[in-house]
């Protein structure tokens, strides 16, 4: 099989994403009052309603209906004033009804967008140039989002007997119904990707953009935020439409683009072949490295949708819709573009901090402490505590000030960093209590310079012999001489004083 | 003495609360009347004596305490088995159910234990509902009190036939097509058929969701009105999204005059051809009565009624197929033993669980729902109901209500009326009310001087009136009873006189 | 338009209810009868009516506060479990999906 970029010269890819993400916000399900939860004991979060007993009836959950406007607002989408619950049916146990209550055609929220702006280092899947690029590579493309809906999750299933717990050639599944009715928003986009790695970095602006709505927790590992993929390719230079195929399992970002770079260069093996592309559902397997066919798709599924008549219709208003928005916090796109233009920032560390809603949060508050030393707090969320899980914006904004006052170096910074974070402790006292503080009083430092000069003399000849080196182990020296408390970049410039540089 | 069958619900409960008797010995009286009666009538598919006499126990010892009892404290009710109550089975009259427990209660058998009614078990129904005769019932038959070679009506048979056989003073029925107001008319009880949203729907198995309302049944329009008051009490049912609000009043004008009140007739349907003359005789009797009260009659039209019976019939099974979809026998139900696939399991599950009208109605709404032939029947079908809803409004601008047959004709002999299509024809008066989701009530008018079976006659009222219903229902039970007709409080004469002496 | 026994299979299977060979012809004839029924619903002009999927007039935006058990109807796992024909441990149990290997599967 060919490489991607070898494929991707000849063919263009026409890749559309389906994502679901649970609403792990919330307390409860979606049309009932049980507690959500991953971690109960099966079949312990469950009412007559989500086990579909005879005679429940749904309601809706309001916050729920709150996160996924929230979620259409940051996506650009139109909330639509009238939407209806629908019932599609299907026989599997894992629904307990025995059909999902989902949307109809018209979701709360439509005809969204994302714009993908793809840096220069991640540019390289894409060879054309419909696009324009920037000199260095990178490029932006809007990412049409045609709908998100409101739907149910359903059970969980363990098959026993088959290998590695698969459903083939098991003898019999078990049922857990605690995540059936998990609240669950689905995004579908156009099909608007043209490498795995937009697709990739779509899924990553997407989490983003719900962790920054608090909306749910977007862990791909536990499931709360699943992706299919759906590919077909084309010719480079032509506008038909391939036979597409689905795409399962892609439940990590690596998933996601590999099993979409798998199934391209497939495709295109297959096609170079002489062969045609069969529309089926796949399934990647990371452990080979390759997708396989779950089910041969002959016919559109017919799911007998209509109206649920359990279920008001809903009219959402322009009061109820404001509240949401109002509820929208600052975008990481938003966000990155202000660090840069009003405070100063690197790109690198702007991105950073925007995409982490929590990092950011901290980091805006010790703003609001020193606003002058921003790109210095950056410096310190970004570098020196990058792994630090409950620092607060006081402790950042004095490690910024030590930092500033070259009272610290970077190594001290990151030590102090690690002793405070979790602690209400002012970095300031632990690097007097533990005698931290870089002097930076030359009376106190120049006699150290002079002693050192005086004792190393060897050293002092080699560097004026063109040895420039050298300086850092006399730097050393007078840091064991002041025992660690001397500010090693004070030392560096007296010691080029007094050697006459 | 005094038998349970000759006190109305309001004097049983005033009865407890003053302590001429007590709750318990009122259980006693109504589980005494079953033992004597119930073998003949079959109207209980389970008698749930330790539950009623507890309750009893614990009504007679708030009493006891000097609490305030409520309204319907002490009053013997049965409920339809596709009613949830916690401590019975519900089963729907079918062996798809048979055996299930319910795990929880349904909101209006809750709000009826809560006025202080005690549960006597649970009635003989059509399986699921689908049905106009009871005969469906997986389990037995239901006779009809006022003749035990016919039927009771349905699918509400073993409700109506309880309370007319004097067993309970009230019992609750669900109505999605007629179900309420056919067998009550069937049985000669007043049966009424609140509007969509009045009384809540959690917890009695779905039929038709849009078209399912629940409601009661009882020997008179007080007794009817009493219980509506237990079952709006507390407003609006969280649980049901599709609950409204309605107020407790349906008691305080029922004695009102009709005075000056416009009653619609419709000619075309006054005069159908299906219609047998001694039911012609009974609207005419309802008519006068009316009349002689001041109320004046009005022609109103309902233009899109002959279609009503099809839009119903696509509509019904379409939500029927989906709500028996969770009848999979995995969580609950009939399960297939040994079946080596899940596929074969549900498919044998559900073939050897549902009767033959479950099966045809589920088949039929999975036809209906499918891709193509959606936009054939069931879409049309909702957009007739848009025009049937619309006829409703403007003959409600010219009249309070509107007089009509509840069916063509009286009850029927077991059998006579068994092609599935035939039976379907003969809910054309009932159904266009739940189409449009308005209320309806059944009122005894009077007996067949053929065959001596009860007539009924039905009156359709606008959309959240059903306390004004009741009160034109009262006029008219109050005209039929001055002329002699129909007494209201009305045991089936073969029963009167059996057990349940208090 | 009539309904063919073929037609009636596949929506037997889809609906997951076995139907007997007799069952089937049954079932096609009635399907048929009644879908006869349903023709005055075609004989209307129905452009531009709205369809009504709810009777409730003007009710919409129906919703619940998202309270954890605020009703008390949570089930004990026992109770989740009681009305089901096979469980295993504290789960519903069902036969193999796909049917295992070489297995009876009709």
């Amino acid at each position: 099989m060919k490489k991607l970029p070898d494929v991707l010269r000849d063919w263009e890819a026409v890749i559309g994403l389906e994502i679901h993400t649970e609403l792990t916000a919330l307390e409860t399900k979606m049309f009932c009052d049980c507690r959500l939860s991953h971690t109960a004991p099966p079949n312990t979060n469950v009412c007559p309603v989500c086990l579909g007993l005879p005679g429940a009836l749904p309601v809706p959950n309001e916050k729920a209906i709150e996160c996924i406007v929230m979620a259409g607002i940051a996506t650009n989408c139109e909330i639509m004033e009238r939407s209806l619950f629908y019932r599609k049916h299907y026989f599997y146990p894992d629904m307990s009804k025995n059909y999902q209550t989902t949307q109809g055609p018209v979701a709360f929220c439509m005809h969204g967008h994302l714009d993908l702006e793809v840096p220069a280092q991640e540019a390289r899947e894409r060879p054309d140039f419909s696009v324009r690029k920037a000199p260095d590579g990178s490029y932006a493309v809007p990412i049409r989002i045609m709908r998100i809906h409101m739907e149910e999750d359903a059970a969980k299933m363990v098959h026993v007997g088959g290998g590695e717990g698969r459903i083939g050639g098991a003898r019999e599944s078990l049922i857990d119904y605690n995540r059936c009715g998990t609240p669950l928003i689905e995004l579908v986009t156009e099909p608007d990707l043209r490498t795995p790695e937009e697709a990739r970095l779509f899924m990553e602006k997407l989490r983003q953009t719900f962790l920054a709505l608090g909306i749910s927790d977007c862990s791909l590992e536990n499931g709360s935020m699943r992706c299919d993929g759906n590919v077909s390719i084309r010719r480079r230079g032509t506008a038909g439409v391939g036979t597409k195929t689905e795409m399962k399992n892609l439940n990590s970002f690596k998933s996601l683009h590999d099993a979409l770079a798998y199934e391209i260069c497939r495709q295109a093996e297959v096609l170079e072949g002489g062969g045609d592309v069969r529309q089926e559902t796949r399934h990647w397997e990371p452990s080979g490295r390759r997708t396989v066919v779950m089910r041969v798709k002959e016919t559109a599924d017919d799911y007998r949708m209509y109206p649920d008549p359990d279920l008001a219709p809903f009219d959402l208003s322009d009061e109820f819709i404001g509240r949401c928005r109002s509820r929208v916090p600052e975008l990481p796109d938003a966000k990155r573009s202000r660090y840069l233009t009003e405070l100063g920032l690197s790109r690198h560390d702007a991105d950073q901090i925007a995409c982490n809603p929590m990092a950011a949060r901290v980091f805006e508050e010790a703003v609001a402490i020193a606003r002058e030393m921003a790109p210095l707090i950056a410096n310190v969320m970004v570098n020196i505590a990058p792994t630090a899980k409950a620092i607060t914006s006081r402790q950042v904004a004095s490690l910024a000030r030590l930092l500033a006052t070259d009272a610290l170096t970077f190594a001290q910074a990151r030590e102090v960093a690690e002793m405070v974070d979790g602690t209400d402790e002012d970095p300031e006292t632990v690097v007097d209590a533990y005698n931290m503080r870089q002097s930076t009083d030359i009376d106190t430092l120049a006699p150290i310079v002079d002693d050192v000069l005086a004792t190393c003399v060897s050293q002092v000849r080699q560097y004026e012999n063109g040895n420039k080196k050298v300086i850092g182990y006399l730097v050393g020296q007078c840091m064991k001489a002041a025992r660690g408390n001397g500010n090693p970049k004070l030392f560096n410039q007296l010691l080029l004083e007094k050697l006459g540089v | 003495m005094t038998r349970l069958d000759q006190l109305s619900a309001a004097q049983i409960a005033s009865g407890v609360a003053a302590g001429a008797f007590s709750a318990t010995e009122v259980a006693r009286a109504s589980l005494d009347a079953i033992e004597a009666r119930d073998a003949e009538v079959q109207a209980f598919l389970q008698v749930s004596a330790d539950l009623a006499l507890k309750t009893a126990t614990a009504t007679d010892e708030l009493r006891a305490h000097g609490a305030k009892l409520g309204p319907l404290a002490g009053v013997p009710v049965a409920f339809k088995d596709n009613m949830n109550l916690q401590g019975t089975r519900t089963t729907c009259a079918s062996r798809m159910l048979e055996g299930y427990e319910s795990p929880y209660t349904a909101t209006c058998v809750q709000r009826m234990l809560a006025a202080g009614a005690t549960p006597i078990g649970k009635t003989n129904m059509d399986e699921f509902a689908f049905g106009s005769s009871t005969e469906s019932s997986a389990f037995h038959p239901t006779r009809n009190p006022w003749d035990a070679a016919r039927v009771p009506g349905g699918s509400s048979g073993g409700s109506a036939a309880a309370v007319a056989a004097g067993e309970v003073s009230i019992a609750l029925g669900s109505d999605t097509g007629g179900s309420i107001r056919q067998p009550a008319s069937f049985c000669g009880v007043v049966g009424l058929k609140p509007t969509y949203g009045a009384v809540s729907r959690y917890g009695v198995v779905a039929f038709g969701s849009s078209l399912d309302q629940v409601g009661p049944l009882g020997r008179s329009v007080t007794d009817v009105a009493i219980a509506m008051n237990a079952l709006v009490t507390g407003g609006r049912d969280p649980l049901d999204s599709t609950s409204q609000d309605v107020p407790a009043s349906f008691s305080a004008h029922l004695e009102d005059p009709v005075e000056g009140m416009r009653v619609g007739v419709i000619p075309a349907l006054m005069e159908h051809e299906s219609i047998a003359p001694d039911v012609r005789k009974g609207l005419a009797d309802a008519r006068a009565a009316l009349e002689e009260q001041g109320a004046q009659i009005t022609e109103v039209e309902l233009s899109h009624m002959a279609s009503a019976i099809a839009a119903y019939y696509v509509i019904g099974p379409s939500e029927a197929f989906s709500n028996l979809a969770r009848f999979d026998g995995v969580r609950f139900g009939y399960q297939e033993p040994g079946s080596a696939t899940l596929a074969e399991q549900t498919a044998l599950s559900r073939a050897h669980g549902f009767g033959a009208e479950a099966k045809r109605r589920q088949l039929l709404g999975a036809y209906l729902l499918s891709s193509g032939v959606y936009h054939e029947y069931y879409y049309p079908a909702q957009q007739v109901r848009t025009l049937i809803t619309e006829d409703y409004r403007h003959a409600f601008a010219r009249c309070d209500a509107i007089l009509l047959p509840v069916a063509p004709t009286t009850a029927w002999h077991f059998g006579e009326v068994n092609d599935p299509t035939q039976m379907y024809a003969s809910d054309l008066f009932t159904i266009s009310l739940n189409i449009a989701g308005n209320a309806g009530v059944s009122v005894p008018v009077g007996s067949s001087p053929a065959s001596g079976m009860p007539l009924s006659a039905q009156l359709q009222g606008p959309a959240f009136q059903d306390a004004n219903l009741l009160r034109m229902a009262r006029a008219l039970e109050r005209g039929i009873a001055k002329k002699g007709l129909h007494m209201p409080d009305t045991v089936a004469p073969a029963f009167a006189d059996r057990g349940g002496e208090l | 338009m009539a309904l063919t026994t073929d037609d009636v299979r596949r929506i037997a299977a889809y609906a997951r209810i076995a139907l007997t060979e007799n069952e089937l012809a049954e079932m096609t004839a009635y399907m048929s009868e009644a879908i006869k029924l349903f023709e005055p619903i075609r004989a209307y002009d129905l452009a531009g009516v709205e369809p009504t999927y709810h009777p409730i007039g003007g009710l919409s935006n129906v919703m619940a506060a998202d309270v954890a058990n605020k009703h008390g109807r949570s089930l004990s796992v026992d109770a989740a479990l009681s009305n089901a024909a096979s469980t295993q441990g504290k789960a519903f149990r069902i036969p193999s999906i796909l049917g295992t290997a070489g297995g009876d599967q009709r």
